[in-house]
């Protein structure tokens, strides 16, 4: 879980969902590339955040984007965040005994507009928080950042400021993440993608 | 019969072998302190609550010690090497005041800790050190060690089980990082209340804060101690 590195973080506000990754991917020591965002949209509203190792990072973002395909052609609508929060947990359980090394974040609004988030572990245990989650590396420095800086009922622009102040003092403090941010900041009307520049170590 | 390997001898009797009895001289004791210097005060702070494992031996035990007007040393990690780390500093210092006729400055203190820590380099003190005074000048000085004894001067630093938690936050708060820069001195009150919001976050996610929080607050007119709540939990 710590070769490649990497942080992601999803918080609830008024009406809306933030979730936020790094841009670095390593090998260990070295950084080789400051482009590899860990946010993938799953639908419309819905984003899923996958930390971890990097080629289970790529195999998964591929594998829940075929089973969202294949449930948006069986069930002729999009899937609803809980649904695929539980879809998320299954497909890392059936590997219980040799699993995929990410613990993915999941963010979105259902189709009352209300605002989701939870994250899993690494075998796809569902952690369903009210305020907000963090995986990766800089797991800790992000509990103790979202915990002193977040507070519930926040605005769009309000969660957005909150969101990136706690990613980017918690990857300072982490030296296999940062290298540039990713926010993704999802309202009922619109989903804006900001890309922060950061310290560039 | 048993297949053989070289060097192996297959006996039909008890044998004596020497058996290795170990001994790990260390127990972590949890923990989370922090100290904050300021333009003519400084903060330390530390939780109270003593822990082995999962189980607390007590929820008030202080980890900060009052060594002068000027300086207050909190410790971290292994209680028992904190407790005689503490007594050979109040020692030195007593030894100090007899053969010069006054007290120690805090940078005085905050090398001597260092010779000390490193004088145990192949079986250290399990000890992380934070100082916290007023240098000659009046102003606030915080000195940070690491078991071994490299330290240096800082504005502000947490140590122990939630240091990590805490850190960045203080980095985006004290030294307003990753903000548009704004060149400011803080007050006495915005700095209390940065602790305690510490703190606080900090109780909530980390299984070895808690209990109380004692606050040493030193000033030109002297230490004052204030002790607040923190969740039992």
């Amino acid at each position: 879980m710590e070769y490649n590195g990497g942080a992601v973080v999803a918080m609830v506000g008024k009406n809306c969902v933030a979730i936020a990754c790094d841009k670095r991917l390593g090998v260990q020591a070295m950084t080789i590339s400051t482009e590899f965002p860990k946010t993938f949209q799953a639908t419309p509203k819905t984003y899923i955040g996958l930390p971890g190792l990097a080629t289970d990072v790529q195999t998964l973002s591929e594998k829940f984007r075929f089973k969202v395909n294949m449930y948006r052609l069986k069930e002729e609508r999009e899937i609803e965040p809980r649904t695929l929060a539980h879809l998320v947990s299954s497909t890392l359980y059936e590997r219980r005994f040799g699993p995929w090394f990410v613990e993915p974040v999941i963010a979105g609004l259902d189709k009352e507009n209300r605002p989701f988030i939870c994250s899993t572990d690494l075998i796809g245990c569902i952690n369903f928080a009210k305020d907000f989650v963090v995986s990766g590396t800089t797991s800790n420095q992000l509990y103790g950042m979202c915990e002193s800086l977040w507070e519930p009922d926040l605005e769009p622009e309000d969660l957005f400021e909150t969101i990136s102040q706690s990613l980017m003092n918690a990857v300072d403090r982490d030296c296999l993440s940062g290298w540039g941010a990713q926010v993704t900041v999802i309202t009922p009307d619109q989903v804006i993608t900001r890309t922060l520049k950061s310290r560039q170590d | 019969m048993f297949s053989t390997y070289p060097g192996q001898v297959v006996v039909d009797h008890p044998v004596k072998v020497p058996i290795e009895h170990r001994f790990d001289p260390y127990v972590d004791n949890g923990g989370t302190l922090l100290s904050i210097a300021g333009e003519d005060f400084c903060v330390v702070a530390a939780d109270t609550r003593q822990s082995e494992g999962y189980s607390i031996n007590s929820r008030y035990v202080p980890k900060s010690v009052k060594l002068s007007d000027k300086t207050v040393i909190s410790m971290g990690g292994c209680y028992a090497d904190c407790l005689t780390l503490t007594k050979k500093i109040q020692q030195s210092m007593e030894w100090y005041h007899h053969a010069h006729g006054k007290t120690m400055s805090t940078a005085a203190v905050a090398q001597m800790l260092s010779i000390m820590l490193y004088q145990k380099r192949f079986f250290p003190f399990y000890s992380w050190c934070i100082l916290g005074g007023l240098d000659e000048e009046g102003k606030g000085a915080v000195y940070t060690y690491d078991p071994v004894g490299s330290y240096e001067r800082e504005s502000c630093r947490c140590a122990g089980s939630a240091s990590s938690l805490i850190q960045p936050f203080l980095d985006n708060q004290i030294y307003f990082k990753n903000q548009v820069s704004q060149k400011k001195t803080l007050t006495l009150d915005q700095v209390l209340r940065i602790t305690k919001d510490s703190f606080t976050s900090a109780t909530e996610r980390d299984i070895y804060t808690g209990d109380y929080l004692e606050l040493f607050v030193i000033t030109s007119k002297g230490v004052e101690v204030q002790k607040m709540d923190l969740k039992k939990d």
